[in-house]
């Protein structure tokens, strides 16, 4: 019994000390998931603090007179000449006029700056709609230019030093007096949905890009689905256990494991070159994907599929059924939930990624909105891709707002995903 | 577009063939379908597949090879054309005479041997649309007629529609297998050219990278080196620094998962750890442009370091970042492997948790999460869009990561956006950087997974 | 598991005495002298979620002797095992109350801490588990753990007796940095009550420690127990009712999570008081 005593005296003097590792390490642990945590926080914060404006626009009210003399010299009312009139020549003599005492060429290019590009087509698209507008003077809202639409949602700051500002003190001025005759105003941005890609940060939209997506991800679904599936059935159901078999598994789990990049490299070759499929179109992008999303499908559906118990496959091969009857008629339909959730998570992986298409050249600037797969395009993330190069500040509001979008398709996704798997799957 | 028609024309008669096929079958054993061997609708199926297949295949081989013959043959007739000219002219020529014979003007309209082979390929594309109709259309009710009158009642119609699935059902698997080989021959392919102009132990040990190529044909003094030491140094640089974020955090919250939280923790740590999982990549990239970088280099500011804007720290810990749900996911699994004997075994001894943990449990899962960081590495390094927008372009050889350091796949990215000329080098190079990039990942992916698949068994 | 202070720590060596007031008689349990009394079980229930699996166990456990619990699967024998060295407080949704008390003091309560308390009460379980080490690792590791050992010359000491006393020297004497896993399924079972009893506990608990085996490494187990009878308190769960005949000294018969007799082995196999004991021993039940 003394013995005993001595062993435990041991043990006990040590314990103090273990009891703190313990500690420590438990610690360790919440602080590395503490960690994960503050990384999800600080990436939404930051792409939201950035990102909420962009769903707002600065609009600018001008007076404006529809001078017949400068859209219609000839007074023919020819909708040709109607069109490439110099709309641009009222936008900016409508704006000295605002600002009489604005007389240096420099200050009146500047001026002339305070309002879109995009007023020009606004006011031709009023003349072209109802003609009776030419030779009045009118009143019209109109986008502002990004400096002001950045100036007035207090990203350029009104009270730092001028020379670490982008905007100058006499624009901030003349900002300020349309604001005080209550001649700006702040929108929901629909223009950021209908527009396409473009120079100005004002006038870009996710439309184009969004179209892209859509497409890309049809071409995508409807080559990756079908051949993902019946891969997995054979795979699952009908291979044999040879060697052949076995190289076509370790082949698909290493194809699950290869960089985007190199998928994009073999679109170029292949698709591009070899088949001359057409550049920065939907439709290579989607067959790059498809073959990328290929290994997250079979394996999903191989795992459903591996889910179902083998007395229904007995039962009905008891009754008299084929192999594949069987199959078709039992295993598939009670797979199809898992193979659903697989495929809308591989979808949602294809729908966020950019490398490979960069190599296929869909990170072009494409202003149109695509019709077909064939047209050239561009995808959303590559979107997002391209407005984070550009210098202009009010792109990153753009940008940010982009991925908000792009964030919120992904997580509906994945929500569906989870939703599915809760309601149908089947727990054996 | 001509092809749409076909394959919609094609799929009408297998329609038509299928009421056919169904209605002879009925019809052969009048009406008593007990007698037949299968179902009517196999026979159905059976005359479908007869008159829609072998059409169809015409109309893929056809779309997939009909450019490939019908350039050549145009481009044998204009004479105006260098015959080592590069891929770039070509190219170029193609679209013109392609222009031309589209719009009757454009450039090249006042040379004849142009306008001759606009004709000609008018003409080819005319003649080749007509003759795939009739073959086309012909092959489809070949089909139908022989699928129709091979139709009894013996016949086993089901079994051999059976069959056909079946082929299909496996040709699908080995579409895979295709990527792959697809993949490896593209980038040996080029690989291989790229070679030819630039001497293979110049790719691997060069310590210069500057792939940029003179403009003009005399400015041979100005030839690009190809050194792809720096860039490899780059990339194992910034996976090092990403391994360093996500390995500890990665594995530490996956054991603290699994050992420790409560159903509550877990249920919402999960979910996290698969938000991060989820976020694209160019979100991540983004993120580090625009927030990490700036970062990094006001701390460096303020403590007088000089910390470059895209340096491969910044990079480097957003990678980390992105790579932890994967690193924890993967030790997790492997984790939950460890049979629960093992645990009660030492906590039966009066170990503490922590002590099973790194005594007993760690040591028993070491070669699964060892197979788990290999692919997490090999994840790192194939990474592109974070380092593409927040790191460097241009190679530079160090071990320090507050400077600028390019990857591999930056440079494939950069090499291979905007112009390609698939006969410069570098153009090329971008495969050949893809053909190591392929290489080493591989290597890492099948050791890792058959190190994983070992583990899985040992305690299955 | 609580990180337990020297100031709210119950000191649970040095209580030798055993308070005698504790000592109720009850129902099913047998009379054992006080002074004999190593492990006192009062009122011990247990909850997995919403589902009851101990209604309220009183068992005294005597010193230096074998005792065996019996009763048909799912009956509770084993949970009331685990609750001795406090296993169950590995088990995320499992709750125990009650007390147990051994030398006198309550060990089911929140201030003992359970790595001391395995430490006193060792455990074997169904399956042989030996840790993916060598076999000296296995053995060293309680040891290592609790630091009974201040050099290697005396670690190889504390494992060779260890393995001595399991019989298991001889076997694996040049094999010693061997894994344990590459054992045979009775001289793991042996290694891990080498490696329990290398700690030098007062109490030995063994869950089924004889189902995976065969038979001829069954008995060897049997005989190990029979030795080890002197210097450790020994409680054993079993199936096998030949068993608790053949090693154990007292027997316990569970039945759906109540403890239905307890007695002499003897007695409760010759002439069992309670219908569902007599039951189950001549086999028309379990």
């Amino acid at each position: 019994m003394t013995e005993l005593k001595e062993s435990m005296k041991k043990a006990r003097a040590r314990l103090k000390k273990r009891h703190a590792a313990e500690t420590r390490f438990k610690a360790f642990g919440i602080g590395a998931l503490a960690f994960a945590f503050l990384c999800v926080v600080m990436l939404f914060t930051s792409i939201i603090s950035n990102g909420y404006t962009g769903f707002r626009q600065t609009y600018v009210q001008i007076d404006v007179f529809m001078d017949e003399g400068i859209i219609d010299p000839k007074g023919d009312r020819d909708e040709k000449a109607l069109r490439s009139a110099d709309y641009a020549k009222i936008v900016r003599q409508s704006l000295y006029d605002k600002f009489p005492e604005v007389t240096a060429r420099r200050d009146k290019r500047t001026l002339a700056n305070l309002v879109s590009s995009s007023a020009v087509y606004d006011l031709r698209d009023m003349v072209l709609a109802n003609q009776a507008v030419i030779g009045q003077n009118l009143s019209v809202w109109v986008m502002a230019s990004d400096e002001v639409d950045m100036l007035v949602k207090d990203v350029f700051k009104r009270d730092e030093p001028e020379n670490t500002r982008p905007i100058t003190n006499m624009e901030i001025a003349w900002v300020e007096k349309l604001e005080a005759e209550n001649r700006v105003e702040t929108r929901f941005n629909t223009n950021f949905f209908v527009a396409g890609d473009s120079r100005e940060p004002e006038q870009a939209g996710i439309r184009g890009a969004l179209i892209g997506s859509a497409l890309t991800m049809l071409v995508t679904l409807a080559l990756s689905f079908p051949l993902g599936v019946m891969a997995a059935i054979y795979l699952e159901e009908f291979a044999p256990k040879n060697k052949f078999t076995h190289i076509v598994e370790v082949n698909i789990n290493n194809l699950a494991a290869v960089p985007s990049i190199v998928f994009g490299l073999l679109g170029l070759a292949i698709f591009l070159n070899l088949f001359g499929m057409p550049r920065s179109a939907p439709i290579a992008g989607g067959f790059v994907l498809a073959l990328m999303t290929l290994p997250t499908i079979i394996i999903a559906s191989r795992a459903a599929l591996k889910s179902i118990p083998p007395s229904i496959m007995e039962a009905a091969i008891g009754v008299g059924a084929s192999k594949m009857q069987a199959v078709f008629h039992h295993q598939l339909p009670l797979a199809l939930p898992g193979i659903l959730t697989g495929t809308i998570i591989g979808m949602a992986q294809a729908l966020g990624e950019t490398a490979p298409l960069l190599m296929i050249g869909m990170v072009a600037f494409i202003a149109d909105v695509p019709g077909t797969p064939f047209d050239p395009a561009t995808v959303l993330p590559v979107q997002v891709y391209l407005w984070a190069d550009s210098p202009e500040r009010a792109f990153v509001e753009k940008t940010s707002a982009a991925i908000m979008v792009l964030l919120g398709f992904l997580i509906t996704m994945n929500a569906l995903a989870v939703l599915l798997r809760k309601k149908l799957e089947r727990r054996w | 577009m001509q092809t749409t028609i076909f394959t919609f024309t094609v799929l009408l008669l297998a329609l038509i063939g299928y009421y056919m096929g169904r209605s002879r079958a009925v019809s052969t054993v009048g009406g008593d379908i007990r007698k037949l061997h299968s179902l009517p609708r196999h026979y159905g199926y059976f005359v479908a597949i007869w008159c829609g297949v072998p059409a169809l295949v015409l109309c893929v081989l056809w779309t997939l090879f009909e450019p490939q013959i019908v350039n050549s043959l145009v481009l044998s007739g204009v004479s105006s054309l260098d015959p080592d000219a590069s891929s770039a002219v070509v190219s170029r020529v193609l679209s013109d005479i392609k222009f031309l014979a589209l719009n009757g003007t454009g450039r090249g309209a006042d040379d004849p041997s142009m306008i001759a082979a606009a004709a000609h390929y008018s003409h080819l594309k005319s003649v080749g649309t007509a003759s795939l109709a009739v073959a086309v259309i012909a092959f489809s009710i070949i089909g139908l007629v022989i699928g129709r009158r091979r139709i009894g009642a013996e016949l086993k119609a089901r079994n051999q529609v059976e069959d056909i699935i079946r082929l299909v059902l496996l040709a699908s698997s080995i579409v895979a297998i295709l990527t792959t080989i697809g993949i490896v021959a593209s980038l040996l392919f080029e690989a291989i050219r790229f070679f030819g102009k630039v001497p293979f132990t110049d790719f691997l040990f060069g310590l210069e990278w500057s792939p940029q190529i003179a403009l003009r044909k005399d400015q041979v003094a100005s030839q690009g080196s190809f050194g792809a030491v720096p860039i490899f140094a780059g990339t194992l640089l910034i996976s090092f620094i990403a391994m360093c974020v996500a390995v500890p955090v990665g594995l530490l919250s996956a054991i603290y998962m699994s050992e420790y939280a409560t159903p509550k923790v877990r249920a919402f740590g999960k979910p996290m750890l698969e938000i991060l999982a989820g976020i694209p990549t160019v979100v991540y990239g983004f993120f580090a442009a625009l927030v990490v970088a700036p970062h990094i280099r006001n701390i460096g500011d303020s403590w007088g370091i000089d910390v470059s804007s895209e340096s491969a720290l910044a990079a480097g810990l957003v990678m980390g970042v992105m790579i932890i749900p994967f690193v924890s996911s993967l030790s997790d699994d492997v984790i939950r492997a460890v049979p629960q004997s093992l645990r009660d075994g030492s906590y039966a001894l009066g170990g503490t948790k922590s002590e099973t943990v790194l005594n007993v449990i760690l040591p028993a899962a070491l070669p699964g999460i060892v197979g788990g960081v290999m692919l997490a590495i090999s994840r790192a390094i194939g990474e592109t869009m974070i380092v593409v927008m927040a790191a460097g372009l241009t190679a530079n050889l160090t071990a320090n990561p507050l400077q600028a350091v390019t990857t591999a796949t930056v440079q494939m990215v950069t090499l291979l956006v905007g112009d390609q000329e698939f006969d410069s080098p570098k153009t090329l190079a971008a495969f050949a950087l893809g053909l190591v990039l392929f290489c080493v990942t591989l290597c890492l992916n099948v050791v890792a997974l058959r190190v994983v698949a070992k583990y899985r068994e040992k305690y299955d | 598991m609580k990180p337990m202070t020297k100031e709210n720590a119950i000191d649970i060596d040095n209580s030798l005495h055993i308070n005698n007031e504790m000592t109720k008689p009850d129902v099913t349990s047998m009379k054992i002298p006080a002074d004999q009394v190593k492990i006192k079980a009062e009122d011990v229930r247990v909850r997995y979620g919403d589902k009851e699996a101990l209604f309220g166990i009183n068992l005294d456990i005597p010193k230096s002797k074998v005792t065996s619990f019996i009763g048909p699967s799912g009956c509770g024998k084993s949970t009331f095992l685990r609750c001795i060295n406090r296993m169950n407080d590995t088990i995320d949704n499992c709750s125990v109350s009650g007390q147990i008390h051994m030398d006198g003091v309550d060990i089911l309560s929140k201030q003992v801490d359970t790595v001391l308390l395995r430490a006193k009460i060792g455990m074997v379980f169904q399956k042989p588990n030996p840790f993916p080490k060598s076999i000296y690792d296995n053995v060293a590791y309680g040891p290592r753990l609790h630091g009974l050992a201040t050099s290697k010359s005396e670690m190889d000491e504390v494992v060779e007796t260890s393995l001595e006393k399991v019989g298991l020297l001889k076997e694996v004497k040049d094999r010693l940095l061997e894994p344990g896993t590459g054992l045979s399924g009775g001289q793991q079972q042996r290694l891990c009550i080498a490696r329990a009893i290398a700690v030098d506990p007062e109490i030995l608990l063994m869950d089924e420690p004889c189902s995976a085996l065969d038979p001829i490494a069954t008995a060897k187990i049997e005989e190990l127990i029979d030795e080890l009878r002197g210097s450790y308190t020994i409680v054993i769960v079993t199936h096998s009712m030949q068993q608790a005949a053949r090693v154990s000294q007292q027997t316990a018969f569970f039945h759906l999570g109540n403890l239905v007799e307890y007695g002499e082995t003897e007695q409760i196999f010759t002439s069992p008081e309670d219908e569902r004991t007599k039951g189950y021993i001549t086999g028309r039940f379990g």
